[in-house]
Parts: structure tokens; sequence; C-alpha cells
């Protein structure tokens, strides 16, 4: 049964699935489409282009699929998706595509945390982690089980790996290969991201592997280009060091440095 | 022809021009102005003094004039005045002055992205672009088409010269002269914002004659003063260079160092 407020105004155009909630004063626009068992807080408002999963929560006062924050966006049909189960906490902006993809996409069992923003053409990958005031500006790329703790901000089109970490308060201005915690002012290399490996069960041959590569990326006194040389002779069929490389290659803003 | 939501509430007294759009669940208070063509998105409250320009963009969940975060103020009869044109994104918080009769003035054709605080007495000049939870701290005073980058908090009383440009993720807590670039922490002189310059038309004379400016004030070893002195014996009539010094002289908190 949906069960929608009575101050609630949401619009009959609106797919809107089995068992969805929506709070007080929210207002779901007429191009929306949300899946089953979603609940949607208060105050919330969901504008033209969203396509929200099935058993997302959207807390209260947030604001999806809102136009974007770009100066040449010119009213363009665009999308913002969200996955199923993600959690979107409150007073989040979370901003659809311009016409250069036409879409954000919000991946599954992402956590969104309360002041947060995910900018125009934005792609946050499944279960990544935005804790609270994150800032991500447009056109960046979060692979999935990414961390980024609070107060942290990215710059437009960088792109961070899968399993990386960035800690509290810093600001991301440039590529961030997998599996590495990223920390500091400028932003540089401060570690590997070994919780993630603790959580996600990392097999030790794997956890040998990404050491061997980030040793050689950052502690063998070789450049970049040098280094991907170097880990393209020493381990060719390696998983870890394929992935780094292909991350390095397809890299515009370039990796951060140590 | 005003488009009001039914479940908006607006003040009778309130004076609202043509083709105002006020959304669901907005509140406009008593002593509010209000220019022609203007829109207002849900969830937004305009407090009393409020004086908002024509063709504005407010959108979801801004809160304009609200009584200033000063401790034990009461509540004053003081102005938030938003110029013509300006676009403010969702949850901007714009409070009013802290005297009676000042104003809080934010100018034409700004952009404040979302989450940004513009606090009491504060002056945002033309064209400026205000990036996402940019805190603006009372008194402060920012020139036409300065750009704030994203998370960059601005200590009281600080002044932002026209034309310059202030990093991402720093915070200013001295003035920032006029033409520049200005980042990292403590906040420093980076250069001269030639991109922007060029982008708004100033011809290379005028870039030369501003490099020679902030050459002597940074790269001869004179401190501010001797080269106050020598700026005024070698560009004598230079309208730029005159700008540049009366900036110098009117900062109380000092210019940002090298």
């Amino acid at each position: 049964m949906v069960e929608i407020h009575p101050t609630a105004i949401v619009s009959s155009k609106a797919k809107i699935g089995e068992n969805v909630s929506v709070g007080a004063y929210s207002i779901i626009n007429d191009d929306v489409e949300i899946g089953d068992y979603t609940k949607i807080g208060s105050n919330s408002v969901v504008y033209n282009g969203a396509r929200i999963g099935a058993n997302v929560k959207i807390m209260n006062s947030a604001s999806i699929s809102h136009i974007p924050q770009d100066k040449k966006f010119h009213n363009e049909y665009s999308l913002l998706f969200i996955g199923d189960n993600s959690v979107i906490c409150d007073f989040t902006t979370l901003h659809r595509g311009t016409e250069a993809t036409g879409k954000t996409i919000i991946g599954e069992n992402v956590t969104i945390s309360q002041y947060s923003h995910i900018a125009h053409d934005c792609i946050i990958g499944d279960s990544v982690y935005i804790g609270s005031f994150v800032q991500i500006g447009g056109h960046v790329e979060i692979d999935e089980f990414s961390v980024m703790e609070d107060f942290t901000s990215v710059h437009q089109f960088c792109k961070l790996s899968k399993f990386t970490r960035v800690q509290a308060t810093y600001k991301v201005s440039m590529d961030v290969p997998p599996y590495v915690c990223v920390g500091g002012k400028p932003i540089r290399f401060v570690g590997l991201n070994t919780e993630a490996f603790n959580q996600h069960n990392f097999f030790q041959k794997k956890i040998d592997s990404i050491n061997l590569v980030y040793a050689t990326l950052y502690y063998s006194g070789l450049n970049f280009s040098q280094a991907k040389d170097k880990l393209k002779s020493d381990l060719p069929n390696d998983e870890v060091a394929n992935e780094v490389i292909e991350f390095l290659n397809k890299s515009t803003r370039g990796i951060v440095g140590k | 022809m005003s488009l009001i939501h039914p479940t908006a509430i607006v003040s009778s007294k309130a004076k609202i021009g043509e083709n105002v759009s006020v959304g669901a669940f907005s509140i406009i208070h008593d002593d509010v102005e209000i220019g022609n063509n203007t829109s207002i998105a849900s969830h937004c409250v305009i407090y009393n003094g409020a004086r908002i320009g024509n063709n504005c963009k407010i959108y979801q969940g801004v809160s304009i004039s609200h009584i200033p975060q000063v401790s034990k103020i009461e509540d004053v009869a003081s102005f938030a005045v938003v110029g013509g044109g300006t676009t403010i994104h969702e949850f901007v918080t714009i409070h009013k002055a802290s005297k009676e009769g000042n104003i809080t003035s934010v100018g034409k054709n700004v952009l404040l992205m979302a989450y940004a605080h513009i606090a009491h007495d504060v002056f945002i000049g033309d064209n400026c672009i205000i990036v996402n939870t940019v805190q603006i701290g009372g008194h402060v005073h920012v020139d036409d088409w300065a750009i704030i980058g994203g998370s960059t908090p601005i200590h009281q009383f600080c002044k932002v010269g026209k034309h310059a440009m202030v990093g991402a993720g720093f915070k200013v807590v001295k003035d920032v002269p006029p033409y520049v670039l200005a980042g990292e922490e403590p906040m420093r002189f980076i250069g001269l914002n030639s991109v922007g310059l060029r982008r708004r038309g100033f011809t290379a004379e005028q870039l030369d004659i501003l490099k020679k400016v902030y050459k002597i004030i940074y790269d001869s070893g004179l401190n501010v003063s001797q080269a106050k002195e020598q700026i005024k014996n070698e560009l004598p009539s230079e309208p730029l260079a005159t700008e540049v010094l009366n900036f110098i002289d009117g900062s109380i908190r000092g210019i940002i160092p090298r």
C-alpha cells in the first residue's frame, strides 16, 4: 500500500511503485519514477528526471534531481538514477545531468550522509559511502566500495577508483588509483586502504600484489610512466597491476603523488 | 500575474511584483519586496527586511533575511538585498544586517551555489560566483566578478577584491587583492587571475600593468608600504595600479602574503 501523507504533493503522472511512503510536505514532480518499498521523508522534493530504485531511503529535506549548477545548462532533458537500497540522508542535493552525458548515476547500496552534494553528470558506484558535508563536483566518477570521509570535497572531472578512501576534510583535485587512502593538502597518497582489505576479506595473495604494485608506483623512485612500464614487464598477468595500469591510462587529471 | 501555490503562505502586506512564482510550503513575511519574474521554489522562507530584485531564481529551502547569527541579538529592522538576475541554489542562508537600517547586499547576476551562507552586513558585488558550502562571515566584502571556490570559509571583516579567484578548500583570513588567484594554507598570493581576466576582455597591456604591480608587491623584496611607494613612482597614472593601491589602503586585516 502506498502511504502518502495528506500534506505531501505527489503528481498523478509520477510512476510510484508499491508500498512507497512519502512524508509530510514532500513534493514529487511529474516525470519521476520511484521503485517499490522506497521511503521518502518529510520536506523532500523529487524533481523531474528522477529515477529512484527500490527500497531506497530518502530522509527529510533532500533535493533530488534538481537542475544542475552549470552555467551552460539550458533546461535540457536529463536524468538522475538512484540504485536500489541506497540511503540518502537529510538536506542532500543530488543534481541531474547536463547535455554532456545526460545523466547522473548513483549506484546500489550507496550511503550519502547529510548536507552532501552530488553535482551533474557524476557516476557514483555501488556501495560507496559518502560522509557528511561532502561536496562532489561535476563529472566526477567514484567507483564501488570507496569511502569519502566527512567534509571532503572532489574537484570536477576527478576519478576515484574502487576501494579508495579520502581522509576527512581534504580536497581531492587529482585522480585516485584503486585500493589507496589519500589525504593531506595538497592531496597525496598516504597509504593503502587496509581497512577495506579487512572489511571485504581480501585474500592475502591479492594484498601482497597490491603492496607490490604500489611499492613500484610510489617507492621505487620511478615516475609514473616508467613505473607503468615496469609493472607491465614485472607483473604481466597480475590482476591488480592490470587494474592500476588501466586506471593510469584512463586518468585525465593525473594520479595523486606521494 | 503571480503564480502562488495554494499551500504557500504569502503575507498580503508583502510587495510582490508581476509574474512572481512561489512554490509549495514557502513562506513570505510582511516586510518583503520581490521584483518581477522572480521565481521562488518550495520550502523557502523570506523573512522581514528582504528586498529581492527582478528575474531572480531562488530554489528549494532557501532562507533570506533571517536574523543574524550574532549572540544576544534581538530582531532588528535591517535589510537583506538581493540584486536582479541572481540565482540562489538549495539551502542557501542569507542573513540581514545586525544594526538597524543597515543592509546585507548580494549583487546582480550572482550565482550562489548550494549550502552557501552569507552572514550579516556582508557585501557581495555583481557577477560573483560563490560555490557550494562557502561560509562567508560577518561584514565581509566580496567585490564584483570574484569567484570563491567550494568549501572555502571567509573570516569576518575580510575583503576580496574584484576579479579575484580564491581556490577551493582553503580559508580566507586576510584580504585578497583584486585580479589575483589566491589559495593554499595559510592563504597566499599564487598569481594573476589571467584566464578570468582574458575571458572578461582585459587586454594584454592591462595584464602587463597588473603583472608589474603584483611583481612589485610580491616579488621585489619590499614590504607593502615600500611597494606602494614604488608603484606610485613607477606607474603614476595607471587606473589599474591606483585601484590596487586603493584596495591596499582600505585593507584592515592586511593583504595575503606571497
